[in-house]
């Protein structure tokens, strides 16, 4: 008997643990989220540099600055671990002051030799200011320790305008736990890489090669400088403790932050609508859900700017769609506004015309000098012409290839995107409504369709555009390699369509005009001549279209004011900024009733 | 007296053993009211497979101001995302299940059947090797590899569709059917027709198979149900191209881009398929409870 007491009794204090798991959102000083970036992996090391790494940026994962959320300049940025940096006015020369009272979880100051390990390893991975190459577009040429608390990041020859921002966005990781991954003698390799010959093909080699190491490198525990430090993972959450270090404590409202796992967006649907989250990163959401979570007490819907739109991308190798007359009956045919209606209502506006940039971009760019753009508003009329113009004739009430062979329009999407799969289906009710035959075909993964569209084997598929906010990023998209353009070790070259990647297959030059150079032009640009190439490009863009902008993103995030306040307000330049960063920005603030 | 009997017998009509089987399938089938209702359920959805698309003008009209819209007279059981009749969508999309179901079963059937009776009736080699070709069948992950065949394959077809879940499901009827075989071959008639030197195909075509054709035919109705999970189940998981108005797609659609589990606006739209596939399968199970009886003497109550 008395043992089925304790028994009992056991069985009681386990389920009242597990029903303080996930979910529970009671517990005050707790700050309950999600991160938009990844779903939890609880065996993934505590490591940024993985891509499925237990870090949590904004919160124990921290970048010298964080961008703000500007629709033309991407060169603005709130302090992270830099107090303070100065830039000349070429970007040749980056000097960062760090946070005088950064420390890390364990005590130990934050320093510029860790900026230093930060950027050696990041050069193991490649890509933005820390390419090998040093012929390559924005790649850092020198690091050089100016003493504790100041480095200073100097340019390669060939410069580009992003070099700052790509320069503060380097996550810092602690050189007394990271740096016994650089060999001693790496920055005499790294400077050997830069050279030419055998011996800089080693040396390249020996860097490239260290990636995995450094991908696949487990600490036993976090160190970090952010606000918060990794206490413990599981499968359904992270959790994560103040780091009584922090550099500016008073700022951080919550005592813990849990991040909840989740599957997909249907979990984060029924968190928020159980109000388990004080925030959620941009989420897609039906309008019935969003109103479903709007009726949970205390939830707050905010919306921003999101540089992201999506298109109708044409494949310009395959027939009929190498003739501009066919790209413009389409995007004529196409009620946009229908479109975003059904496919995502509360994520998105109708694009106002194709230009390539996002709407709210346009503004800041193109100014009124939209309005003499062809806003391709619906007419059948005018399909008829352009269509009749590219010598399609109509069979039976259908249009057909101008040998009078069937034309059949397949809209590839992939079958995890449901908001792409609604707009797809849509566009093809809409053609078929014309007289042109279409259908919709999914591919079963996000890869596996990025695959299928490099090997050029779709006519037309769907295609996120407008990255910005730097011009160069917002035009790789339409005129970079996806269409034969590419930027190798410094030299602009361009592919013929159907090799290399080229699966849009633009030709070369449009109306005198060669859209890629403009395009790798807007990485060295100043302001004024960004402005001008920036408005020849949305007329190439609007007058060939080899894109036809469908719907542009806004970030709709979700807020809970029942625990917290101080949010952000809409259209705030924090918006796309993790939660932890508006926490040290002195943003989040506990509920005084509580 | 033997030639008496003989000329009594005669003159009945060739035909009454047939109309008295035929009778007894009514007679089985009014004896519960619900196999009558397979029955009708059965018919109903072979009504709308083969004229279910031409009840509706092609494409499907849209109403691009009822987009969700509830469940009403003009739409029994509301739009879809984008303004279609949810009901128009699972009618028109009955061809494509069935298709696709009948052709799993068909070829299910057949080569289970086939292969089960090869082995148990020859033993021996024959056995081993096609037991052992079972066995590799049966350890093969069917789902695991649909979705890599998902990538590489489009399905586009009902027959494409029911060739693949055909051919990964026929493992288990093979070794029902030659439990089945090895019983029966010992029995006294295939031992007399063994005796009368009768040739094996004649033995396994016509001795063995009517045996196990009630066996066989239940099996294939019970294939059909397993198939349209499978097609369902695989269009749900959005491995498998985009038809707005195959069931799995629609059931996809609705939990996915209409929150349908979260939400009640897109109800209908995930419900109405689902009745669909609940009512084909209530309507196979009651008719495969007729066939035991009508198939299986000892049930019979007379």
């Amino acid at each position: 008997m008395r043992r089925l007491a304790v028994i009992t009794a056991l069985a009681v204090i386990a389920t009242a643990t597990a029903c303080r798991g996930v979910g529970d959102s009671g517990d005050l000083g707790v700050y309950t989220t999600v991160d938009g970036a990844k779903q939890i992996d609880a065996t993934a090391p505590i490591n940024p540099f993985n891509p499925q790494g237990n870090t949590f940026l904004g919160y124990d994962a921290m970048s010298l600055a964080w961008p703000k959320n500007d629709p033309v300049d991407p060169n603005r940025f709130y302090p992270g671990l830099a107090a303070s940096w100065t830039v000349t006015p070429d970007q040749g020369e980056v000097v960062v002051h760090l946070q005088p009272k950064a420390r890390w979880s364990d005590g130990k100051p934050v320093t510029s030799e860790d900026v230093r390990t930060s950027i050696g390893l990041a050069y193991t991975q490649g890509g933005t200011a820390y390419a090998v190459d040093p012929k390559a577009a924005g790649a850092a040429a020198d690091v050089k320790v100016v003493d504790a608390k100041t480095i200073k990041v100097t340019q390669g020859a060939n410069k580009s305008n992003t070099f700052l921002r790509n320069v503060l966005s380097t996550v810092i990781v602690p050189a007394h736990v990271f740096g016994g991954l650089l060999p001693a003698n790496f920055w005499n390799t790294l400077a050997a890489a830069r050279g030419t010959g055998t011996a800089a093909e080693q040396a390249k080699a020996q860097i490239t090669g260290l990636a995995q190491k450094v991908i696949s490198f487990a600490p036993r525990e976090d160190v970090s400088a952010g606000p918060f430090v990794l206490k413990r993972v599981n499968p359904g959450e992270a959790l994560l403790v103040r780091n009584k270090y922090f550099y500016a404590p008073e700022n951080i409202a919550p005592d813990r932050v849990k991040v909840l796992n989740y599957t997909g967006n249907q979990q984060i649907w029924n968190y928020l609508i159980s109000g388990t989250l004080d925030s959620a990163p941009f989420t897609a959401v039906p309008s019935a859900v969003l109103k479903r979570i709007r009726q949970t007490q205390g939830n707050e819907v905010l919306k921003g700017f999101s540089p992201v739109a999506v298109s109708l991308a044409f494949n310009q190798s395959q027939k009929p769609y190498d003739n501009v007359h066919v790209r413009r009956a389409l995007a004529y045919l196409i009620d946009r506004a229908q479109v975003t209606r059904v496919a995502s209502p509360e994520a998105g506006i109708p694009a106002q015309t194709t230009t390539g940039i996002h709407e709210t971009s346009a503004k800041s760019w193109l100014g009124d000098g939209i309005t003499d753009l062809d806003a391709y508003r619906v007419d059948p009329a005018k399909a008829v012409q352009e269509l009749e113009a590219a010598g399609m004739t109509r069979q039976g009430g259908r249009w057909a290839m101008p040998d009078g062979a069937p034309w059949k329009v397949e809209i590839h999407v992939p079958a995890s995107f449901s908001d792409w799969v609604a707009a797809a289906k849509s566009i093809t009710s809409q053609l078929n409504d014309h007289g042109i035959d279409a259908t919709v075909i999914t591919a079963a993964d996000y890869p596996l369709y990025l695959d299928e569209l490099a090997a050029g084997k779709y006519g037309i598929g769907f295609w996120l555009m407008a990255l910005g906010p730097s011009p160069y990023n917002i035009y790789q998209r339409v005129f970079g390699p996806a269409n034969g353009w590419q930027m190798l070790a410094g030299q602009l070259t361009h592919a013929a369509p159907g090799t290399q990647g080229n699966w849009m297959g633009s030709p070369e030059t449009v109306d005198g005009v060669n859209p890629g150079v403009l395009t790798g032009e807007l990485n060295v640009a100043g302001p004024d001549r960004q402005r001008e190439i920036v408005g020849t490009l949305a007329k190439v863009t609007n007058r060939d279209l080899p894109i036809i902008q469908l719907y542009d993103y806004v970030n709709t995030q979700f807020v809970n004011s029942n625990r917290y306040t101080g949010w952000p307000a809409t259209d705030s330049d924090v918006l796309r900024l993790s939660a932890g960063v508006w926490m040290q920005l002195g943003m989040i603030k506990k509920k005084v009733d509580r | 007296m033997t030639a008496t009997q003989t000329a009594t017998v005669l003159p009945a009509p060739a035909s009454t053993p047939r109309r008295n089987f035929w009778r007894g399938v009514v007679r089985v089938l009014r004896r519960k009211p619900s196999r009558m209702a397979g029955v009708v359920i059965l018919v109903l959805f072979a009504f709308l497979g083969v004229f279910g698309p031409m009840l509706y003008p092609s494409p499907l009209p849209r109403d691009d101001n009822a987009l969700y819209a509830p469940p009403s007279l003009a739409h029994p059981f509301g739009t879809d995302f984008e303004g279609t009749d949810v009901l128009a969508l699972v009618v028109t999309g009955t061809r494509y299940v069935l298709l696709a179901g009948l052709a799993t079963a068909v070829i299910t059937v057949a080569l289970g059947t086939a292969i089960g009776l090869l082995a148990g009736f020859h033993r021996g080699r024959w056995d081993t090797v096609l037991m052992r070709l079972t066995d590799l069948q049966l350890t093969i992950p069917g789902l695991p590899l649909l979705l890599v065949l998902s990538t590489v394959w489009k399905f586009t077809s009902p027959l494409e569709m029911g060739v693949v879940l055909g051919v990964l499901g026929w493992g288990g009827i093979a070794r029902a059917v030659r439990s089945q075989t090895l019983s029966l071959r010992e029995r006294g008639f295939i031992e007399a027709a063994r005796g009368l030197g009768l040739s094996t195909r004649h033995i396994v075509g016509r001795e063995l198979l009517p045996s196990m054709a009630p066996y066989i035919a239940m099996n294939m109705l019970i294939a059909v149900t397993g198939a349209i999970y499978a097609q369902v189940g695989l269009f749900f998981l959005g491995v498998l191209p985009f038809d707005a108005n195959n069931w799995g797609v629609m059931l996809n659609l609705a939990v996915f881009g209409g929150g349908a589990l979260t939400s009640a606006a897109a109800l209908p739209y995930l419900l109405a398929p689902l009745l669909a596939i609940l009512l084909l399968t209530l309507g196979i199970v009651l008719v495969v409870d007729a066939m035991d009886e009508i198939f299986n003497p000892r049930l019979r109550e007379e």
